[in-house]
């Protein structure tokens, strides 16, 4: 497929679905760490070694991954507003960064 | 012997899957910048292929090092030592622990190590995606150059911290 055939046949919703579904991911790591801390709910752990880490970082891959399943299977088919997009992804990353810092959850 | 089991599973985790991911990171971006191409130009294939496969290393990369991190390395660094043993030098964190001066390298340190990797690694993953299905286009289109190289460029400063972090992390208590 040449470039004009590919921006004429491709919409960038299926793009961007994963870039809105990575700030979807690290937003629930944030939450299952922090929710951790402040003894709200904690994630088992799934391989002892690692502890919670396990149980955390995989309940975020999995959410992560049906998220990014839902955005691209309803995303897609359509064009969407690229810069929009990537700043509520930046804005959810950010939270989810902010969530997995520790002064932060030393705050509750 | 000059490298331990351990130590060797630090270096592949901090200096080889890590490192590689930070230095190709790097290329990437500048990459992203240097081919640059306006608006609906035609850019070559070569390029084109390779920045997607540029982006697929670097996503690969960092989830190896990522469940590398989790799986192994981490394990050997959280064991916890014996009672009444004499020296903690092989339990970096309670070794780290037993000491006022360097139980902020665990409460702070290793606490972001543990977390912030899994979303850099996320990041990648979606601007490898968006590189590889935008491939013929991606080089020449402003917005979805913008998307992927904000993408790379936050994974990027995450991956550079978390690489400082362990190298504080390994001075002090190091896995021999």
């Amino acid at each position: 497929m040449d470039n004009d055939a590919e921006r004429a046949l491709l919409p960038n919703g299926g793009a961007l679905g994963a870039v809105l579904a990575a700030g979807i991911g690290s937003l629930a790591l944030g939450v299952f760490v922090i929710a951790n801390e402040a003894g709200i709910f904690t994630a088992p752990s799934l391989y002892g070694p690692s502890g919670g880490l396990s149980g955390r970082s995989t309940f975020a891959v999995v959410t992560w991954l049906v998220a990014w399943g839902i955005l691209h299977a309803r995303w897609r088919d359509r064009n969407l507003p690229a810069i929009r997009v990537l700043t509520w992804a930046l804005a959810l990353a950010g939270l989810g960064i902010l969530m997995t810092f520790p002064p932060v959850w030393r705050l509750l | 012997m000059l490298f331990s089991d351990r130590s060797l599973w630090t270096m592949l985790h901090g200096l080889v899957l890590s490192g590689g991911a930070f230095m190709l990171l790097v290329t990437a971006l500048f990459a992203l910048r240097a081919m640059a191409a306006p608006d609906g130009a035609s850019v070559p294939a070569r390029q084109s292929t390779g920045f997607a496969g540029l982006t697929a290393a670097i996503a690969v990369l960092l989830w190896m090092s990522v469940l590398g991190g989790t799986y192994i390395v981490f394990p050997m660094y959280r064991a916890t030592p014996p009672e009444g043993i004499a020296s903690l030098a092989d339990y970096p964190r309670a070794l780290l622990m037993s000491n006022a001066d360097t139980r902020w390298l665990h409460a702070f340190a290793m606490e972001i190590k543990e977390h912030m990797p899994w979303i850099a690694a996320m990041l990648a993953t979606a601007a490898a995606f968006v590189a590889r299905r935008h491939r013929a286009t991606l080089l020449a289109d402003p917005a979805l150059r913008h998307v992927t190289g904000a993408l790379l460029a936050l994974a990027l400063l995450l991956v550079a911290s978390v690489a400082l972090l362990g190298v504080f992390v390994n001075k002090m208590a190091p896995l021999w």
